[in-house]
């Protein structure tokens, strides 16, 4: 047991680094090392996960609202779409098969790398169109970076669906906020990590207490995976804000592409 | 968008007319950094004590959290259960406090907008609540 819970808390660190540096929640990363490699049950594995999502989400805003990077009043506007869905997401999750919703959100996720990587001759190209609109330093290239929200109304309703989705898989939440937020509202790949960021916490501490209060959460698992996430969420943003944002697109395009191969996995079991 | 504060522009930039005030964003961002802090300091000297407490005492862990009352118990008796219980719960709560701060704020700047919108945050969390309960 022992062993175990030390192997949990080193994988927490790794993917709460990774989830800190994109935005995500990270539990792409703790969920299938944790089940395959690690013979922790599934459900004990979500409730870690989600108790992760929350750690990844409070460590990392540290970082990123000291820095400046997150849009607060966006991040505000976004949780407040993603969580209206997941609840409706908690109510219609009988009517969907899984399986059936994992190809779908695979295939989602395929077109957003797509998307993605498309995107990348935007980095730098941003305007200010005085909605939420924000300023901050990007220390890799030592520039002011200064823009306005764009398409306010349909990456609410692109949230919605997110934060819809995310409450029947229990996963995906930050991956397409990410994408959403970069591609649609026009809001630069490091801001729309730390806005996704932000974003996040909301969700999974609902989803969290839930969790919790039905006893689906293992302290054995739960707390190294904690304390884990709590070290590398830190490390995570520090290193992202160094790397120029072109770099970060192609990590978080290769983190979409791992995810759809996930989600394609799970839909042909 | 409300422009309550002009003192805030103090870095010598131009603003747009329908910026929001950056007093208030400041105030709120020095709100999260703080709560952020706090909850998450707690939750990790919590499951420390739980880890140091358990090594001391050996014993199993059970495979699942108590409830908050029962866990309060353990904690009082500092059993590591306890420990391990309310640095999960410290950490599952830090994001409602969050949130609840921003409303305060937001009401007091009379920023009504927002106000709503972390408002419905909140209570779309405690829907959430319910709902997943049942």
């Amino acid at each position: 047991m022992i062993v175990t819970m030390i192997l949990v808390f080193l994988t927490a660190i790794v993917a709460g680094a990774f989830g800190g540096m994109l935005g995500v929640g990270g539990g792409m990363v703790l969920i299938p090392v944790v089940t395959l490699f690690l013979g922790v049950p599934m459900k004990v594995a979500i409730g870690a996960s989600i108790v992760s999502v929350i750690a990844t989400s409070s460590a990392a805003q540290i970082v990123y609202v000291r820095r400046g990077l997150t849009n607060t009043r966006l991040g505000m506007v976004l949780e407040l779409a993603t969580s209206l869905g997941a609840i409706l997401g908690g109510l219609t999750a009988v009517l969907l098969e899984a399986r059936v919703l994992q190809g779908l959100f695979g295939a989602l996720l395929l077109w957003t790398a797509w998307g993605m990587h498309r995107g990348r001759h935007a980095d730098g190209a941003h305007e200010a169109t005085g909605l939420l609109p924000q300023r901050y330093l990007d220390e890799s290239t030592g520039q002011t970076v200064e823009y306005g929200v764009h398409r306010l109304p349909l990456g609410m309703g692109l949230s919605f669906i997110a934060g819809n989705v995310s409450g029947l898989l229990g996963v995906g939440g930050g991956s397409v906020k990410v994408p959403v937020t970069n591609l649609l509202m026009n809001v630069p790949l490091k801001a729309a990590i730390a806005t996704s960021n932000f974003a996040i916490g909301v969700t999974a501490a609902t989803s969290a207490a839930i969790y919790y209060g039905k006893g689906f959460m293992d302290p054995r698992v739960a707390a190294p995976t904690a304390l884990g996430i709590l070290i590398g969420a830190q490390i995570g943003p520090r290193v992202g804000a160094r790397l120029r944002s072109h770099v970060l697109r192609i990590v978080f395009t290769l983190l979409l592409l791992a995810f759809a191969v996930q989600m394609f996995v799970g839909a042909a079991r | 968008m409300s422009t309550v504060d002009d003192r805030a522009d103090t870095e010598g930039h131009a603003e747009p007319a329908d910026r929001p005030a950056p007093a208030v964003d400041e105030r709120i961002d020095r709100l999260v950094r703080r709560v952020l802090t706090v909850g998450l300091s707690l939750s990790a000297i919590l499951l420390c004590a739980g880890f140091v407490t358990w090594a001391a005492r050996g014993g199993d862990m059970p495979a699942t959290v108590p409830g908050p009352l029962s866990a309060a118990r353990s904690l009082a008796a500092l059993d590591p259960i306890g420990f391990f219980s309310y640095g999960l719960l410290v950490l599952i709560l830090t994001p409602f406090v969050r949130v609840a701060g921003s409303i305060v704020i937001f009401l007091r700047e009379h920023d009504w907008r927002f106000a709503a919108v972390t408002g419905l945050v909140l209570v779309s969390m405690g829907a959430g609540l319910l709902v997943g309960s049942l």
